[in-house]
This record gives C-alpha cells, sequence and structure tokens, in this order.
C-alpha cells in the first residue's frame, strides 16, 4: 500500500479532526465519542507503520504506540482527577510510568536516571519556598493566638478533597492571567495591567453571548476569538507608545487596566443592569445558553454541577504557548528580544515588531480569561467577577518562573490556596487573610532564588575563610 | 446660561485647592521614587508601601487617639516595608519590577490580614475621631496672597510638609554630598565605588528614603483625606506617581509639577461626578484622571530621561 507524500497531511488533519469530534461528543454527554478517539489512536498508530515502512525506516514501534498512549493516559487521567474523581490519579502515574518506559526503552538507563534527577532538583526549590511560607504563616498563627495546625488540617482537606471542584473553578481563570503575563515577560514586557483586558474580554464576552444565536461550537469559538482579539487591542495603545517613545508599559497598562474596570458599570447598565432595584443592582441580563461552555457534569455524574471545561480550554492555551514559545520562530524571536534586545536586533529580529506581538497576544490571553469565567460559571457580567485574577496572575506567572506548563500547577496551587482558606473560615476562626499573607511568602521566597545562593556563598566564604585560618595557623607551627 | 453657571459651579478657587490636596499623595510618592530611581533601583512598590503606611498610620491613631503619632507610624511602616524591597533588589540581587509587583501584593494581603485583627473584618476600618485634618491653618503671611494664598496655605499638615519636600529634596540632591552620592548611584555606580563609597549603603538610602515619604502619603489618604482606612484605597496612585515621576524628568520639582496636574484632574473628576446634571455616566469621569496619565506619559516621556544605571544591578566582589 503506497500513499502519496500529498496525502500524508491531509490524513494527519482527518485523523486530529476525528479525534476532536470524538472529545467534543463526549464533553457533550455522547459516550460513544471515546469510540472516535479509539479509532482515531489506531488509525494513528496503523498510519505512522505504512509510513515507516513506506519510507523503509527501521524506527520500533513502541516510541509511538508509548507516546500515544502516554498521551491519552495524561488526557483521561487529567480530566477525571479534575472532575473530583480522584482516581484519575492512578492512570497520570500510569501515564508517568509509560513515559519512564519510553525513555528507557530509547535513551538507556542513564538518560532517565539524568532526567530524574534534574526535575528531581528543578522542584526542590518551589517545594522548599511553599514549605518555609508555611512554617512562617504557622508562627503568624501562633503569634496571633490562633491553632495552626487545625488551620492548615481545615486548608488543604477544603482545597484538595472536599472543595476541589472550587479550586479548579478558581485555577481557570487565573491559567489565563498567568500565562498572558508569563508569556509579555518573555519578550520582557510587564504586563500588569491584565485585569483591564479581563475585563473587557468579559465584557465583549456578555455582548456577544446575548446576541449570538448559532450551535454552541461556533459561538464559542466566534466569542473566543472576538472577545479575545479586543482584549488583545486593549494593549495597541501601550504597545504603540512603547515602541514609539518608549512610554513604560507597566504604567501604561496599569492605567488601562482602571480605566476598563470603570467602563463595565457602564456597560452592565447598558446591558440588563438597574441601579434602581435593590438587589442584584449591577448585573447584567443572563447570557443565552448556547454560548454555555459545556459542564463537566454533563460527562461525570458525580462531579460539582459549577465545573466547566474552561479549566481544558485553559491546559491546551498552555500547551499551545509552551508550543508557541519554545517550537516556533515568532517564539525564538520574543525570547530573544526578552533576554538581550541588543543581541536580537543585531540578528536582525525587529523590536518594535515583538513588542506588538507579545503585548497584543498576552492582552488576547486576558481576555481570555474574562471570556472563560462569562461563558462557563457566571453567564453575566456583573461589577465583582473578577476576583482579582488580573493580579493574582501576575504571582501566578512569576512562580512559574514564566513557564506556561508550570503556570498551570502555580494556578491551581493559588486555587487550592483560595478555596482552601474558604473552607477553613468555615470550620475555624483563623482568618482566610492568612492565606494572603502565606502567598506572599511563598512568592518572594521561591522569587528570591537568590536568597538561597547567597546564603550558600556566604557559608561557603566563611568556610573558606576558616580553612585559610588554620592553614596559616598549621605553617606558623 | 445655566453653562455658565455649572461651570462657575464647577472651576472654581477650591477646585484648585482641592487639586492642591488630591496631588499631595501623588507629590509624595512621586519625590519618593524619583530619590529611589535616582538611587539606581526601581521601585514600582510604591503602591504597595503607600497603603502599608495608610493602614498603620490609621490603626495607630485608632490605638493612640493621636494622629502625630499614627502620622509617625506610617512613616514608620513605610520605611520598614521598603526596606525588604532594598535587600531584596540590591543584596540578593533580584529584579527590580519583580521584587516590586511581589511586594505589591504582599501589601495587601498584610493589610487584609492586619485589618481582621485589629477590627475583625477585611473592607473598612472604623473611623478615627481626630485626623490632621483638625490641624488645618492659614500660614501668616502667605496666605493674604489674592487667589494663590487660599489656594495653597490654607492647608493641612500633610500639604505643608509636602511643599517642604519638595524644597528640601531638590536641595539636598542638588548640594549635600549624601545627594550627589544618590545621584552617582543611578548614573554610574562603578564610578562611586571606586572612590570609596558603598552604592549598596547608597542604594539602601535611597529606597528607605523612599519608603518613608511613600509611609507620609499613606498616611495622608487615611489620616488626613478621610478618617477610614479602605483595602486598595490607594486606587492606583501608587502608579500615577511612577508617571509623575516620569513626566517629571526625575526631579522633586518636576514630580511635584506633574502631580498636581493629575491631582488637577482628579479633582475636575470628583467634581463633574457631584455636578450630576450631565448626561454622561459619572464613570466616564473617574476615568479622567488614568486617560490623562497615559496622556502625559506618552507626550513628556522622550523629553525626560532616566538615570542610567536605574533598574541596573550592581554586583560587587568583595573580599571580607
Amino acid at each position: 500500500m503506497n500513499i502519496n507524500k500529498k496525502i500524508q497531511p491531509v490524513i494527519t488533519a482527518a485523523l486530529v479532526l476525528l479525534a476532536f469530534i470524538g472529545g467534543w461528543s463526549v464533553v457533550m454527554g455522547r459516550s460513544w465519542g471515546n469510540l472516535l478517539i479509539l479509532v482515531a489512536w489506531i488509525g494513528y498508530l496503523v498510519f505512522d507503520r505504512i509510513i515507516d515502512r513506506q519510507e523503509q525506516k527501521e524506527s520500533p514501534f513502541h516510541t509511538p504506540l508509548l507516546n500515544s498512549l502516554m498521551l491519552l493516559l495524561a488526557i483521561y487521567g487529567g480530566v477525571l482527577y479534575l472532575g473530583a474523581y480522584f482516581w484519575g490519579a492512578f492512570l497520570l502515574i500510569g501515564a508517568l510510568l509509560v513515559f519512564s518506559l519510553e525513555k528507557r526503552l530509547t535513551e538507556g538507563k542513564e538518560a532517565l536516571a539524568e532526567s530524574f534527577k534534574k526535575n528531581l532538583k528543578n522542584l526542590m526549590i518551589p517545594v522548599f519556598g511553599f514549605l518555609s511560607a508555611l512554617v512562617v504563616g504557622m508562627i503568624i498563627m501562633v503569634a496571633t493566638g490562633y491553632n495552626p495546625i487545625e488551620s492548615y488540617a481545615a486548608l488543604f482537606y477544603g482545597g484538595l478533597v472536599k472543595n476541589w471542584s472550587v479550586s479548579v473553578l478558581n485555577a481557570t481563570p487565573l491559567i489565563f492571567t498567568g500565562l498572558s503575563i508569563a508569556f509579555a515577560f518573555q519578550a520582557g514586557l510587564f504586563n500588569i495591567g491584565a485585569e483591564g483586558q479581563y475585563f473587557i474580554g468579559a465584557m465583549v464576552a456578555t455582548y456577544l453571548g446575548l446576541y449570538l444565536n448559532l450551535p454552541p461550537i461556533f459561538t464559542i469559538l466566534i466569542v473566543i476569538i472576538v472577545a479575545g482579539s479586543f482584549a488583545a487591542a486593549w494593549n495597541f495603545v501601550p504597545a504603540l507608545l512603547k515602541v514609539k517613545t518608549g512610554a513604560h508599559e507597566v504604567i501604561t497598562t496599569m492605567m488601562l487596566a482602571h480605566t476598563a474596570k470603570y467602563l463595565s458599570p457602564i456597560f452592565i447598565r447598558a446591558f440588563g443592569g438597574n441601579p434602581s432595584t435593590s438587589n442584584h443592582a449591577y448585573v447584567t441580563d443572563q447570557i443565552l445558553d448556547n454560548s454555555f461552555l459545556p459542564k463537566f457534569k454533563t460527562f461525570l455524574p458525580e462531579t460539582n454541577y459549577r465545573l466547566h471545561i474552561g479549566i481544558l480550554i485553559a491546559i491546551a492555551f498552555a500547551i499551545l504557548v509552551y508550543y508557541l514559545l519554545y517550537k516556533t520562530r515568532i517564539g525564538f524571536e520574543i525570547r530573544a528580544v526578552g533576554q538581550n534586545p541588543n543581541a536580537a536586533r543585531a540578528q536582525g529580529i525587529s523590536i518594535g515588531k515583538n513588542i506588538f506581538r507579545a503585548l497584543l497576544f498576552s492582552g488576547f490571553l486576558a481576555g481570555m480569561s474574562g471570556v472563560v469565567q462569562v461563558l462557563g460559571l457566571d453567564h453575566k457580567l456583573f461589577l465583582n467577577l473578577s476576583g482579582g485574577y488580573g493580579w493574582n496572575g501576575i504571582s501566578v506567572a512569576l512562580l512559574a518562573s514564566n513557564n506556561p506548563i508550570g503556570v498551570i500547577f502555580t494556578a491551581l496551587l493559588w486555587g487550592v490556596l483560595d478555596a482552601g482558606g474558604q473552607y477553613m473560615i468555615r470550620v475555624t476562626d483563623t482568618p482566610n487573610s492568612i492565606v494572603e499573607i502565606i502567598k506572599g511568602i511563598v512568592l518572594f521566597l521561591i522569587v528570591a532564588r537568590y536568597i538561597y545562593a547567597y546564603l550558600g556563598n556566604r557559608m561557603k566564604r566563611r568556610r573558606k575563610k576558616k580553612n585559610e585560618a588554620l592553614a596559616s595557623m598549621g605553617g606558623n607551627a | 446660561m445655566i453653562d455658565f453657571i455649572l461651570a462657575s459651579q464647577i472651576f472654581n478657587v477650591d477646585l484648585l485647592s482641592a487639586s492642591i490636596r488630591l496631588s499631595t499623595p501623588i507629590a509624595l510618592a512621586a519625590i519618593g521614587a524619583t530619590i529611589c530611581e535616582k538611587s539606581g533601583v526601581v521601585n514600582i512598590a510604591m503602591e504597595g508601601i503607600m497603603i502599608v503606611g495608610a493602614f498603620f498610620a490609621l490603626w495607630f491613631t485608632y490605638l493612640t487617639g493621636s494622629p502625630w503619632l499614627g502620622l509617625l507610624a506610617g512613616i514608620a511602616f513605610g520605611g520598614a516595608y521598603s526596606l525588604i524591597h532594598a535587600w531584596a533588589t540590591v543584596t540578593l540581587h533580584l529584579d527590580h519590577t519583580v521584587s516590586g509587583a511581589v511586594l505589591n501584593i504582599l501589601a495587601l494581603g498584610i493589610t487584609r490580614y492586619m485589618m481582621v485583627l485589629a477590627y475583625g473584618h477585611p473592607g473598612t476600618s472604623d473611623t478615627v475621631m481626630h485626623t490632621l485634618a483638625d490641624y488645618r491653618f492659614a500660614v501668616p503671611v502667605l496666605s493674604k496672597i489674592p487667589i494663590l494664598g487660599p489656594i495653597m496655605f490654607e492647608q493641612t499638615p500633610i500639604v505643608y510638609f509636602m511643599y517642604i519636600a519638595v524644597i528640601f529634596f531638590t536641595w539636598f540632591m542638588k548640594k549635600t554630598k549624601v545627594g550627589l552620592h544618590i545621584k552617582a548611584a543611578g548614573e554610574h555606580p562603578l564610578a562611586l565605588e571606586t572612590i570609596g563609597v558603598s552604592v549598596y549603603r547608597i542604594r539602601y538610602l535611597g529606597v528607605v528614603i523612599s519608603g518613608l515619604l511613600g509611609g507620609v502619603a499613606g498616611a495622608y489618604l487615611s489620616i488626613e483625606n478621610q478618617a477610614t482606612f479602605t483595602e486598595g484605597m490607594t486606587n492606583g496612585r501608587g502608579f500615577i506617581a511612577m508617571a509623575a515621576m516620569i513626566s517629571g524628568g526625575w526631579t522633586p520639582i518636576g514630580s511635584f509639577v506633574a502631580a498636581l496636574f493629575f491631582g488637577f484632574a482628579d479633582a475636575l473628576q470628583l467634581r463633574l461626578q457631584i455636578s450630576g446634571n450631565l448626561a454622561v455616566p459619572s464613570e466616564i469621569f473617574t476615568i479622567i484622571p488614568y486617560v490623562a496619565t497615559v496622556a502625559a506619559v506618552a507626550g513628556l516621556v522622550r523629553k525626560s530621561k532616566a538615570p542610567k544605571a536605574d533598574g541596573k544591578d550592581f554586583i560587587i566582589e568583595k573580599e571580607d
């Protein structure tokens, strides 16, 4: 059997589409979608074999098999776990095992041990920072007369088990704003006004949601694209000023964030909000339900009814941003500008163009955060729609050292701390603002990696001095 | 005719007097940020420093009954809080913007926690009985100057403090040895180190001055302009102050003039909102100061020049 070279991308696209349709059907509550995914998977394996045979490559069969198996396990396990089906964790562990197996088979035992060690080392600093922050929080609680053990037990039981779905809901917008800020940081820009772009995205999404009457998948796609573009356009002026006059984006985006925030009450009054009524004065009408994001409950019946698939979109975007930054030319240019503008210019990379790219895409991502919040959770716009997601996105991005994949986990951590904090005040009398302090300290300790370096250097120097002193004493004697 | 009456309601001596009042926190923070950046440390933590200063000023006024002790507390805590920024940026060589952003976030957490400890709930604190606004006085001779007198010299204590700060820091940066050292630390730190002055120490000083002034600015908000503390009451003023610093070309007087402009925009929007009989949503007016800030930064940034080593890390290997 021979497959023409030209048809290969068509087949690939068809398989991806098949898998996507399968996934969408599952999400819409039709479990036969799983079969489509299975067909797409087997199709991929067969297709891969045929291509290999055709090009007479001697590549081992286990590579595509294990890689795709890992991917499937990770997706199914991740979705189950996010939907509070905690046994999904076994699938995730399975994915990790498959990954290790694949690595061992292709690269050998040493490479596996090496990468394991490296990842462990990278994890050490955040974990250490987090534990230190917990200790400092404990000291503060003891000093101000609260029971730290009881509080922490409530915090983590609430965040990780009891209110896990709230944690996931909290994390969803944070992943987007975190990605937005991380992406701009990669270009050496600080998009401190993500909060403003969030509101622009939310406003446009509400507007479209009120009037757009198409089948769900089209509505959702159109809203995402249009609202995201408006939020991106909100960053056009800061980008233009940065390029033309050098006005610092921290100030311009911050001021535009306040502007957007004050525009939202005008918008709300125009679309259903009525300040003369006493209850729900500042709330718009509800958007049409064909722009609602599907809920987890349609395919995982035991899940909390509020949980929507925004988290999956967010994770997909994180992977997309990762790919964009590290695997494409555009990403390379953006990172080059961020690391050393002069060197980038010398290489013929346009600084202005990349500032525009970075700030506009950053605005798009922050806008997506508002879009997902409106389409998925609240279905309307109200004054305090944002629980400070734009500001918290800064922490989330810094904590992940601007790594898009890391942002997923730091946003989840933040979500867990918030949800757990709310549970904590219900069962203990500890104020949940201790959570804010813990967050601040975590951030400071992890960001200040230099602290460790500083202390390390100091200890080294002291030891050296001591040795020298001993040596000189020895010399004298 | 009606338009004329409306206009005279809005544009009068009170408006200018209010402009001065509203520009005070911005000017103080902007002067602080100027000194800080002159020493070579970018300080976007002004917002956080102000909010910490505002809270502790109010809380100590509440505890002791004396707004003067409150003011001292605001200054002290603002200075102490800025020390973290100095430590992070100078000693630990952390990126200045990152440290500033983190401190802004941390300030929200600290004040919220302290609010719960002190008043049992987050949000807005109880009102204090005496504020510095009780000590409003007219400067004897100067207040007799027509127009300018009532506008500038019938004010409350921190406003006068702001005038003094403008004059003092202009002199300080130009004429004193320490002021020149600060300037050198931001322009050419290596040269300063070569003549035997510690750049680290000078930069610490610059940051702490900004913290002290940020503390005063915060205290102004909570115990002079108002008699309560509300979470997030700085409302972006720390960032407007940075815009004032840039528009003012990194000089105390320039910062003051730019702050006056922003204060005027703020006073104008408040008045337009209160006048109420305009067929425009009031939020449009609230936006005025923010848009004015963007416009000012856009128009003036080219002409003003940042210190050369502003935000540049300085590492010196010491044999100790």
